[in-house]
């Protein structure tokens, strides 16, 4: 078969190239036809021409034409008289016409190929996308079809020899976008991969090329096509429906090695899904977590510590929308359900110039956009939580809908804790996440996406927390022209919390806390020619926060109101970056944000005395700033560089270098992140925080790219950053600042990385070592930490080994082990107590000068699927997992606490025992 | 129980201040294990000594209480700077950082106010130098107590008799205030200190059952000083809710002199002492106030049977030594009897209940009006 394809390819590829040539000596035609029987009309033109038709007279018997034509073209004359029918025609060297009907037999000429010129500027479309026959079973006829297909696109007067073709990659059954999926050609190799609306753009010299297409979880396919002008080429690729061969990265294949991109961590979900958790259910964070130069204080924490960054430094976007918590459950669960989700993008090093507003990282979570050609649904049941999914087309292959939802249903996991608080708590969380597109025409489409989690949780039957993240964006895309698109993006996040207490009716209290942001974004893609990617865009962000307030709850609450004040500003920046491909080894991309903040009023700002400690003794004067009134500006440039150099076909070497500013800090002088913890602007007394990161790495595939290896190794140093004064009040502080220091920190270290992620036995191990070292050593002594001297931070581990293993028994069995082993977190602990004025006090170490234990951890999962027959009513999953297999109770924290009069120590651990899940999970 | 840091470190803890006016009276000891259950350890047999800058030295003895140093009454040089120089008896010597003397301003008043919740206890104070600016305060404060019980009996020679020496009828009982009180003025454009609530009672507090009496006391601080205290505050008081903010460390001002790998903790500042006293009486109280006794687990009161448990009841000697004799912290109040007016045995309170002088002294204070 295969040979018959290349036989059949090679004629294709033969007629198209001879076409051409016909084109010179093209005869013209006159007469009238009016509903003329197409055999009656195919005779009428041999006559008038040396033309000889080929149809089947069966196909036609139902075509008839009406054209009136005087001496026009036959290719035009042809061209108009079967428009608007399911025919087309093609043309060979030796005056034969081919007219067949609909894509199968239709070979490289579609009508549109002169249509470019009668429309102007609007680019050829090869037609491809409405023929695949609707009985195509498996692996199509339609991909065969297409694969055999030679597509020719564009008129043929070029300007510059230079031609752009764009397009989407699309999966076949569901219609929904394939995102980074790249498409190649290897000679002469040029290659691009697809945004996250599986839009690609591809500028190249005219000429014949076989373009490869590749992507995570979809079938590997090629298009041929002959560009002769500015084109479109819609592709449709089938999904793989094993998931358990070839699982992941195929599309990045090489990647490692020759994209631009470093530090850079991409997940799918399938990779995600691989991963044991510890309630059975795939978390997006924990797995992150996994990665080289991602920490966490501890087990029960969803905060991220990038390469030594504060858990504030990331900026976690779903679907364009700033989340302000992840998590659900003290950070046990991650709030996004993974059913919904597409991939799950971490930035370390060099962070693209379009975003901003962090120092460390960006964690883009992308969603599926719903399945564009059918109904279909899928959900899980699992020990804590169930959820369910169902998405559809509203108008085939035009707009579709996916709507997520997620609950848990017990308290049942908070009573198998070892701490006794905790069992006395009860917990509900739910989210839910909605996303709708549509494709308005061709050239405009529009996404909506809205999301909400909430959690409620009541803390040892006296404080009940009650917390929401509500999110919604719609994304306007507009293409231009293939070298030109656009994404206009309004977006809206709103954090808030609600702690209530009602046990003393005498103490009963609400504290609220809310933070809304409402956001506009430009962003535009250009690509001028093969050697430049240019992004730039503008954006601005207001922000909206209402600090804190405690009010009294019920009547007879003594508790006195106290509100603090509002916070407003506005972030506003402009971007523009270019990549620039100086040959096919040396790349560079150049990128420049420019941000700037304004805090606004109305707000009393306080002014300080300078050179004394800030407390509220050292207040010298109060400023009363109006409504909309400008108290504070910053603003800066924000590099963004990265350059990479190909060693060979297999090793590579890159280098970035990155600034990022970050006006909003999240205040926490916990060691875990806690929902309680608020969010504060930069404002006349709060500098922004400001990061500078080197970093370098080399870059090796081995086996045909099937084994990657990479070491990165970076140096960061982060300004003014958020600490705290010792015993610092965060909450219903109105002078906030007074409790605040500006911090210095640094953090260096390696990241070694191998990964394979084909074949039976697939997965990855990296070995970190990493430090991450804070120095407080403005102001006065006092407000010094540690003598003004570096120490560590919460979460600095130096040395961390992660091993995710997957091994494939067959295609329906399957079991992943996770191994982690890191050095224990630092902690300040009591040295002595001492007797001062009149009251037993507590002598604490220098800050951070102890570690808890080192931890490690076990977890092993079985994935056992369904059979493997494509149709089937559902297609269902089992997950067995056992979380911290060998029960090992690794200390969380170790904290001493005054009780009767003694000090007494405790040791913390939150999984201190192996956890058995089992997970039903389903699709239709 | 995590392992404790079994530091062999015991710093030096140097708790007090050098009086400008008066006499200086400064505590040493040493900080301990944090699972100890023991005082803390007293820092006995030291040279201490408060020294002038450039100028002469007044040395410090110890007295009968171990560990604490007092000085001779002194009126040190207001324009010059002081320090206290320590030599342990291991040769170690630790000095306070040279501060200048603060003289404190007299206290206005004390007032207090009765509301709705209960009393507030004010101080007022005001410098018309606006030198002063930092202001710390300390009370002592005094209270009669009378038990409600005066036992009538006491068990002596294995028997119940009336008792010879009755319990002493009043009591006066003294506590030094606990938590960190400071203040500031710098927000204000004179130096005043208005209505600083520096004690606060619920309407049901005990101590106003008769009398009590309230010393403050005042204390001018340098800037630096008073840092060191709000940061103590907020780090050893301000700590331990939810939200617990991370633990640092707090020296103070005094530093070794000859050893580096050594720390001392507390702060020496230099500064006189204003004191107030004034007395509150329940009579001038709210009626309306269900002021407690402090008694009030004392009533009703036990009753020890001498028939029971039936049949056969124990021998009554080894009733009344099981619950009265040696190791008992009870005592007999009266006896009591059953209908056929046969004793059946005696109430009983614990020592607690009836003496007072477990809560305080019988000696009547010297400023008690």
């Amino acid at each position: 078969m295969k040979h018959l394809y290349s036989w059949f390819v090679f004629l294709l590829f033969l007629l198209a190239s001879l076409t051409s040539n016909g084109q010179q000596a093209e005869k013209t035609i006159s007469g009238n036809f009016s509903h003329v029987p197409f055999e009656q009309f195919a005779s009428q033109l041999e006559a008038q021409t040396k033309l000889r038709f080929y149809f089947n007279p069966a196909a036609v018997d139902s075509l008839f034409i009406t054209l009136q034509a005087q001496d026009v073209p036959v290719r035009t004359a042809l061209e108009r008289a079967l428009q608007n029918t399911p025919f087309h025609f093609a043309i060979d060297d030796e005056n034969r016409v081919f007219v067949t009907a609909g894509v199968t037999l239709e070979p490289s000429l579609p009508d549109s190929f002169f249509r470019s010129e009668r429309e102007g500027n609007l680019a050829n479309n090869a037609r491809t996308t409405e023929k695949a026959p609707a009985s195509a079973p498996g692996r199509s006829r339609y991909v065969r079809e297409a694969e055999a297909k030679l597509y020719e696109i564009g008129s043929g007067s070029v300007r510059g020899g230079k031609v752009t073709l764009a397009g989407h990659i699309r999966e076949l059954k569901s219609g929904e976008p394939v995102i980074g999926a790249t498409i190649y050609s290897e000679a002469p190799s040029v290659g691009t991969s697809t945004d996250q609306f599986g839009y690609y753009s591809l500028t190249v010299p005219a000429g014949r090329y076989d373009l490869k297409i590749r992507g995570i979880g979809i079938k590997n396919t090629r298009r041929q096509v002959i560009l002769q002008g500015d084109g479109k080429l819609e592709i449709e690729v089938e999904e793989d429906i094993t998931p358990l061969k070839e699982v992941v990265i195929e599309a990045e294949k090489d990647k490692n090695v020759s994209g631009m991109q470093m530090g850079l961590e991409k997940l799918d979900i399938k990779t995600l899904r691989q991963v044991p958790t510890a309630f059975g259910e795939t978390d997006i964070l924990r797995v992150v977590l996994t990665l080289p130069g991602v920490k966490s204080v501890g087990e029960g924490s969803t905060g991220l510590n990038v390469r030594g960054g504060a858990t504030d430094q990331n900026l976690i976007l779903f679907n364009g929308t700033t989340i302000y918590n992840p998590s659900h459950l003290f950070g046990f669960f991650s709030a996004f359900n993974p059913d919904i989700l597409q991939s799950v993008e971490l930035y370390k090093s060099a962070i693209p110039a379009k975003y901003g507003g962090r120092l460390s990282s960006v964690l883009e979570i992308k969603t599926r956009e719903g399945n564009k050609k059918k109904f279909s649904g899928s959900g899980g049941i699992g020990p804590l939580t169930s959820r369910i999914t169902f998405e559809g087309p509203i108008i085939k292959d035009k707009s579709a809908f996916i709507i997520s939802a997620r609950t848990s249903y017990s308290d049942w996991i908070l009573h198998r804790l070892s701490n006794n608080s905790f069992r006395q708590s009860a917990a509900s969380f739910y989210d839910i996440s909605a996303n709708i597109s549509h494709q308005l025409n061709e050239k405009n489409s529009l996404y909506l996406t809205g999301y909400l989690s909430a959690d409620r949780f009541r803390l040892a039957s006296d404080t009940t927390y009650q917390y929401r993240n509500q999110t919604a964006s719609l994304k306007w895309q507009h293409n231009f022209n293939n070298k030109l698109y656009s994404v206009l993006t309004g977006a809206y996040s709103h954090y808030a919390y609600d702690i209530t207490s009602e046990k003393n009716p005498v103490n009963a209290s609400r504290l609220k806390y809310g933070i809304k942001q409402t956001s506009l974004q430009a962003d535009f893609s250009y690509f001028p020619s093969s050697k430049h990617t240019v992004d730039f865009g503008v954006s601005s962000l207001v922000y909206n926060i209402s600090p804190g307030s405690l009010t009294p709850n019920g009547e007879n609450s003594l508790i006195a109101p106290d509100i603090l004040a509002r916070e407003q500003a506005v972030e506003s920046a402009i971007y523009a970056s270019d990549r620039i491909d100086f040959t096919q080894r040396l790349s560079l991309s150049l990128g420049l944000r420019y941000s700037l903040f304004n805090a606004l009023g109305p707000r009393d700002v306080y002014q300080y005395t300078p050179g004394v400690s800030r407390t509220e003794t050292s207040i010298m004067d109060t400023v009363r700033y109006g409504s909309g009134k400008v108290l504070a500006t910053y603003h800066g440039p924000e590099y963004r560089m990265s350059l990479r150099y190909g060693l060979t076909d297999n090793s590579s070497v890159k280098a970035s270098y990155n600034r990022t500013r970050q006006y909003i800090h999240q205040l926490s002088n916990t060691a875990s992140v806690s929902p309680a913890d608020i969010w504060k602007l930069s404002d006349a007394n709060i500098r922004p925080q400001v990061g500078d990161q080197y970093s370098i790495g080399y870059y090796h595939n081995f086996r045909a790219n099937t084994i990657e290896a990479s070491v990165e190794t970076y140096y960061k140093s982060l300004h003014d950053f958020v600490d705290y004064k010792s015993g610092a009040t965060l909450i219903l502080n109105h002078h906030i600042e007074t409790d605040i220091v500006n911090a210095q920190g640094k953090a260096y270290g390696v990241e070694v990385l191998v990964k394979k992620l084909t074949g039976k036995i697939n997965g990855w191990v990296s070995y970190t070592y990493s430090r991450s070292l804070v120095r407080v050593n403005a102001g006065t002594p006092a407000d010094r930490i540690n003598g003004g001297r570096y120490y560590p931070s919460n979460f600095d581990k130096p040395h961390d080994f992660t091993l995710i293993g997957n091994y494939r028994f067959s295609r329906r069995f399957s079991s992943s082990l996770n191994f982690t082993y890191s050095t224990g977190r630092p902690i300040t602990l009591p040295l002595a107590k001492y007797y001062i004025a009149n009251s037993l006090r507590v002598y604490y170490s220098d800050r951070n000068a102890y570690r808890v234990p080192d931890y490690y951890r076990a977890d092993l999962a079985l994935n056992i699927e369904g059979n493997h027959k494509v149709k089937k009513l559902a297609h269902s999953s089992w997950t067995l997992g056992v979380y911290n297999l060998t029960g090992r109770q690794n200390p969380y924290s170790v904290y001493f606490k005054s009780e009767n009069g003694q000090i007494r120590g405790y040791k913390l651990s939150i999984f201190g025992r192996p956890i058995p899940t089992l997970t039903y999970n389903f699709k239709f | 129980m995590p392992d404790a840091i079994s530091s062999t470190k015991r710093y030096l803890v140097v708790d007090g201040f050098i009086n400008s006016r008066g006499i200086t009276t400064i505590k040493l000891s040493r900080t301990y294990d944090i699972s100890s259950s023991t005082t803390s350890p007293v820092e006995t047999l030291a040279t201490v000594s408060i020294e002038e800058e450039g100028g002469q030295r007044y040395l410090l003895r110890e007295g009968s209480t171990k560990g604490t140093y007092t000085s001779a009454n002194l009126a040190l040089n207001t324009i010059k700077n002081y320090r206290l120089l320590i030599r342990t008896t291991a040769g170690k010597e630790y000095a306070s950082d040279y501060t200048p003397v603060k003289t404190t301003p007299p206290i206005d008043n004390v007032t207090w106010h009765p509301t709705d919740t209960g009393l507030g206890i004010y101080v007022n104070s005001h410098d018309d130098a606006n030198a002063t600016q930092y202001y710390k305060w300390e009370y002592e404060e005094t209270w009669e107590i009378i038990p409600l019980l005066s036992p009538q009996l006491e068990y002596k020679n294995s028997i119940i008799q009336e008792i010879t020496t009755l319990f002493p009828k009043v009591c006066w009982s003294t506590a030094q205030s606990t938590d960190i009180k400071i203040s500031s003025t710098t927000r204000l454009t004179r130096d005043v200190v208005s209505d600083y609530l520096l004690r606060s009672f619920s309407t049901t507090a005990n101590q106003f059952r008769y009398k009590y009496s309230i010393l403050a006391k005042q204390y001018a601080l340098t800037p630096e000083e008073y840092n060191y205290w709000a940061l103590l505050k907020k780090n050893t008081e301000n700590i331990g809710t939810l939200f617990d903010p991370l633990p640092a460390q707090i020296t103070g001002n005094v530093h070794p002199l000859n050893d580096e790998a050594e720390l001392a903790l507390g702060y020496v500042g230099v500064r006189s002492v204003e004191e107030k006293r004034i007395f509150i009486s329940r009579s001038e109280l709210p009626a309306n106030w269900n002021v407690l006794t402090g008694y009030e687990v004392c009533v009703p009161p036990d009753t020890i049977y001498i028939d029971r448990p039936k049949p056969p009841p124990p021998p009554v000697a080894d009733i009344l030594r099981s619950a009265f004799g040696l190791g008992s912290s009870s005592w007999p109040l009266a006896p009591v009897y059953d209908g056929s007016n046969t004793l059946i045995g005696y109430t009983s309170a614990t020592l607690d209940c009836v003496d007072c002088r477990r809560r305080g002294t019988a000696v009547r204070p010297s400023f008690w009006q």
